[in-house]
């Protein structure tokens, strides 16, 4: 046994003596930090940085099996989901590590804000911070495309028309991306060059210059009111602290990013295992118009915006927008690249983050049930529910067909059963009187259209008489004027 | 091996077993074909007809298709043609490739056969004197008037505007000249023939006169709901209400109908 450790010495030896990294490494490794900050809110950085290694590992693995071009691509998802032992759990893996990528990576940056952690002298770490995030985005984002599904059709549909939009280059970037004007056999292949070398590549890069600058510049001090950065003074007060009360990085914090490291990757595999791969949902054909496609979870936002904006305001806001917020984050540390650290202090930056965060996360969270887009199979798949077809007339009952085949099931649920645009109307002739039902149907108003063209008098008539009915269980509402001129049911029949 | 060792390959030969049965493994599931590639009965029927027909058949709006009798008694062919091409003019679309629709004809096959085998029985006709699927002359109203009163008055008055009294009286009218202009006469002569089981119409052999209807009486009384069909139905009666009806329209048009 002994003599096998001695063999190890002298090989490590004899590496060492030629490569000479053992000393920076345990150097970097103990480098000193100041005892505040060996704390749990220090560990997305390095967390950010283990996902990324996962990605890698599982990237270069499901490369192995994955045909980046526009026929075969989906169908090799297809075979690792179901041809390849733990093939599915590869995918899971990869595609639940990216979302946790996005995530981390927003809360390191929220952090690293939060903390003053960009003013002087870091301020360039910062700058490669917001490369790095949006070159998260960007590998979330081709991630998503090489699915080559359906939601990924949608993906590329928008980024290209986004694109397509940007004042005189906007057609030459589009077909500078999809490899031609619209999404074809090259479009994968493209997208697969960027997911796999280009991004990466400068992913890397920037992840090694940004730590080098972390480990050259130290990490933040737990900031504290009052005490402010000055230019002047701050390096000296650093090299001060650190040399009073510093812990080095390994073992004393290290120990919190390594424990935390561990609880994402095992978090990732726990909703790999259990919720497995995203995707791919159907093939990428867009002659098939049974579907909502959606994007991917760090992208829903985006989705929900695109939906609620008025068009009007859509160009401007996808084009301006963006290059502010972006050149906003650049420019951040050099107007506010001293003073106040902590958040107390710092009302303004807190509220942007409280503002920012809830307006993301309520657009996810409303695009995650689109209550605008119409459900496109209800007109056939969501059935009458027989309550509302109890004790009916058979005019009623054809009124309750012909709300089906116009198709107004697909804006309109009966009590919760079917599209959501619309108002559910399993009561609404509690709200309208007949009267108004027809003018609704026939004029449409607000996001409904005007049915008076596409419907027959007959067919009108059995679908208001259906409506009608539909109390909930209460009276329905009464034309007061009706009353007066009609006092029988046979009248009213022949009303319409 | 050591103690730790062999827990250690214990725990990873288990896990290895069992990650085939974790959660997350994807099975193959409907939206991981192309819609044209379903080919199980329940998910087509479920998606493409229940809306209108029910769920599993039965209690929709439209005419019931898991009725042993109507199977039996329109027949595949029939009702492979209904679905492909729907009923023109009337609420009942089409689904074949040829009409616009959007299943593959191996679909409709299969909608049609999946319906024969879980709701159909062979041979309930056996032995019966049924009414031709197809009828065979236009049919004489007077006559029908009569039939009416025997085989269906009790049940939907004897002007075919309802009566109260509950199931299985009928309320509303089958007469109204709305109801008349959707439903087409084969789906009169369908319900008439096959009947409506779970809302207690009865089919040709239950009616209230004790014997079974005849084809020719079935054929008439056909003829005669089709005679009170009116050029116009659903347009408003009464000098107000035209006036109300222009109001309502008036302001579509001219918005270019919006
Ligand atoms: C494209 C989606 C869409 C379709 C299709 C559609 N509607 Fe609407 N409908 C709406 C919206 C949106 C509203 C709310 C209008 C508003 O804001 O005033 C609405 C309102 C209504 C209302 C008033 C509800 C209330 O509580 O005030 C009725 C009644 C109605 N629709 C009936 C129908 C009928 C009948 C059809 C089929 C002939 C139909 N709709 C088809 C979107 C739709
Ligand atoms: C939009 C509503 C709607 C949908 C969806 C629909 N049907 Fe129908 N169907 C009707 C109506 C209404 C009729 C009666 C037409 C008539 O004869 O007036 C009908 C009639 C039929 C008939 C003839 C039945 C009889 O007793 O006369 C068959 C068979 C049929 N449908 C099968 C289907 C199948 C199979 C599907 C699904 C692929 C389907 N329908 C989907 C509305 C619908
Ligand atoms: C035992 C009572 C009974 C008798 C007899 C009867 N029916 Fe019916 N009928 C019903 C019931 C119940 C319904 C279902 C109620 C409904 O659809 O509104 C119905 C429904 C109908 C419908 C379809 C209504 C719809 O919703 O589309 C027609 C058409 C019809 N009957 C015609 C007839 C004719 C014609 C006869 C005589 C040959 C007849 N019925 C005999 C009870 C009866």
């Amino acid at each position: 046994m002994s003599g096998l450790k001695q063999k190890g010495i002298a090989i490590y030896r004899w590496l060492d003596s030629r490569l000479g990294l053992a000393g920076p490494v345990i150097e970097a490794a103990e480098h000193p930090i100041p005892k505040s900050s060996a704390s749990w809110w220090y560990v997305f950085g390095s967390a950010a940085t283990v996902i990324l290694m996962m990605q890698i590992v599982t990237g270069v693995l499901l490369a192995l099996v994955y045909t980046p071009t526009a026929r075969d691509a989906w169908n090799s998802l297809n075979f690792l989901n179901h041809g390849l032992t733990l093939g599915w759990f590869l995918r899971a893996l990869h595609g639940w590590g990216s979302d946790f990528m996005v995530a981390i990576v927003l809360i390191h940056m929220t952090q690293v804000f939060m903390f003053g952690a960009y003013k002087f002298p870091r301020e360039l770490t910062w700058i490669l911070g917001v490369f790095l995030l949006l070159m998260t985005f960007g590998m979330a984002f081709t991630g998503q495309v090489l699915r080559f599904d359906q939601d990924a059709y949608w993906g590329i549909g928008i980024g290209a028309s986004i694109m397509a939009r940007v004042p005189f280059v906007g057609s030459k970037l589009v077909h500078l991306l999809l490899g031609g004007p619209i999404i074809g056999a090259t479009t994968v292949s493209r997208f697969f060059a960027l997911h796999v070398f280009v991004i990466p590549g400068i992913l890397l890069a920037f992840v090694g210059l940004h730590v080098w600058m972390v480990l050259r510049l130290g990490i933040n001090e737990w900031p504290m009111p009052g005490r402010l950065v000055r230019r002047s003074t701050y390096i000296q007060e650093y090299e001060a602290e650190i040399h009073k009360d510093g812990v080095p990085f390994v073992p004393d914090a290290g120990w919190t990013d390594a424990m935390f490291a561990a609880a994402i990757i095992l978090a990732i595999m726990a909703c790999a295992a259990l919720f497995g791969p995203i995707g791919p949902t159907g093939p990428p054909d867009p002659t098939i118009i049974q579907t909502v496609p959606k994007p991917d979870v760090p992208f829903l936002w985006i989705y929900a915006l695109l939906a609620l904006l008025p068009p009007k305001l859509e160009t401007p806001i996808l084009l301006i927008v963006p290059v502010v917020v972006i050149c906003v984050m650049l420019a951040l540390p050099f107007f506010a690249g001293e003073g106040e650290k902590h958040w107390s202090r710092r009302p303004i930056a807190v509220l942007m983050v409280l503002v920012i965060a809830v307006s993301l996360g309520t657009l996810t969270v409303v695009s995650l049930n689109p209550p605008w887009s119409p459900e496109m199979t209800a007109w056939s798949a969501d059935p009458v529910q027989p309550r509302f077809l109890r004790g009916r007339t058979p005019l009623e009952r054809q009124g309750a067909i012909v709300f089906q085949e116009k198709q107004c099931r697909n804006c309109h649920a009966l009590a919760g059963l079917g599209g959501k645009r619309g108002p559910d109307l399993a009561s609404v002739a509690t709200r309208l009187t007949e009267d108004e039902l027809v003018r609704q149907v026939l004029q449409g108003g607000g996001n409904m259209p005007a049915y008076g063209s596409a419907l027959s008098p007959a067919q009108t008539t059995a679908l208001v008489a259906f409506l009608g009915t539909l109390n909930g269980n209460e009276r329905p509402a009464r034309d007061p004027s009706l009353e007066l001129t009609h006092s029988n049911a046979a009248q009213k029949q022949q009303k319409f | 091996m050591k103690t730790p060792a062999k827990i250690l390959a214990a725990v990873l030969l288990s896990a290895s077993v069992g990650c085939n049965h974790l959660p997350g493994k994807p099975g193959l599931r409907p939206e991981t074909q192309r819609p044209d590639q379903t080919h199980d009965f329940a998910t087509l029927y479920k998606t493409n007809c229940s809306a209108c027909h029910g769920d599993n058949g039965k209690n929709g709006p439209a005419l019931p298709l898991n009725n042993p009798v109507y199977l039996a008694w329109a027949g595949h062919d029939a009702i492979q043609g209904i679905v492909s091409n729907g009923v023109p003019h009337r609420l009942m679309p089409a689904f074949g490739p040829g009409a616009g629709g959007l299943l593959t004809a191996e679909q409709v096959e299969d909608i049609v056969n999946g319906m024969m085998k879980n709701w159909g029985k062979k041979d309930v006709l056996n032995g019966q004197n049924v009414p031709a699927y197809n009828p065979g002359s236009a049919g004489d109203p007077t006559q029908g008037q009569a039939v009416f009163q025997r085989n269906c008055a009790s049940c939907h008055g004897a002007d075919g505007k309802g009566v109260a009294g509950g199931p299985p009286h009928v309320t509303g009218s089958i007469v109204d000249p709305s109801y008349l202009a959707l439903i087409s006469s084969r789906g009169l002569r369908d319900i008439i023939v096959a009947g409506i089981p779970e809302q207690k119409m009865p089919d040709w052999r239950g009616d209230a006169s004790g014997k079974p209807m005849t084809d020719r009486e079935v054929t008439d009384v056909v003829a005669w709901l089709v005679s009170q069909r009116t050029p116009h139905p659903g347009t408003m009666v009464t000098p107000a209400d035209k006036r109300k009806n222009q109001a309502a329209i008036a302001p579509v048009q001219s918005r270019g109908g919006r």
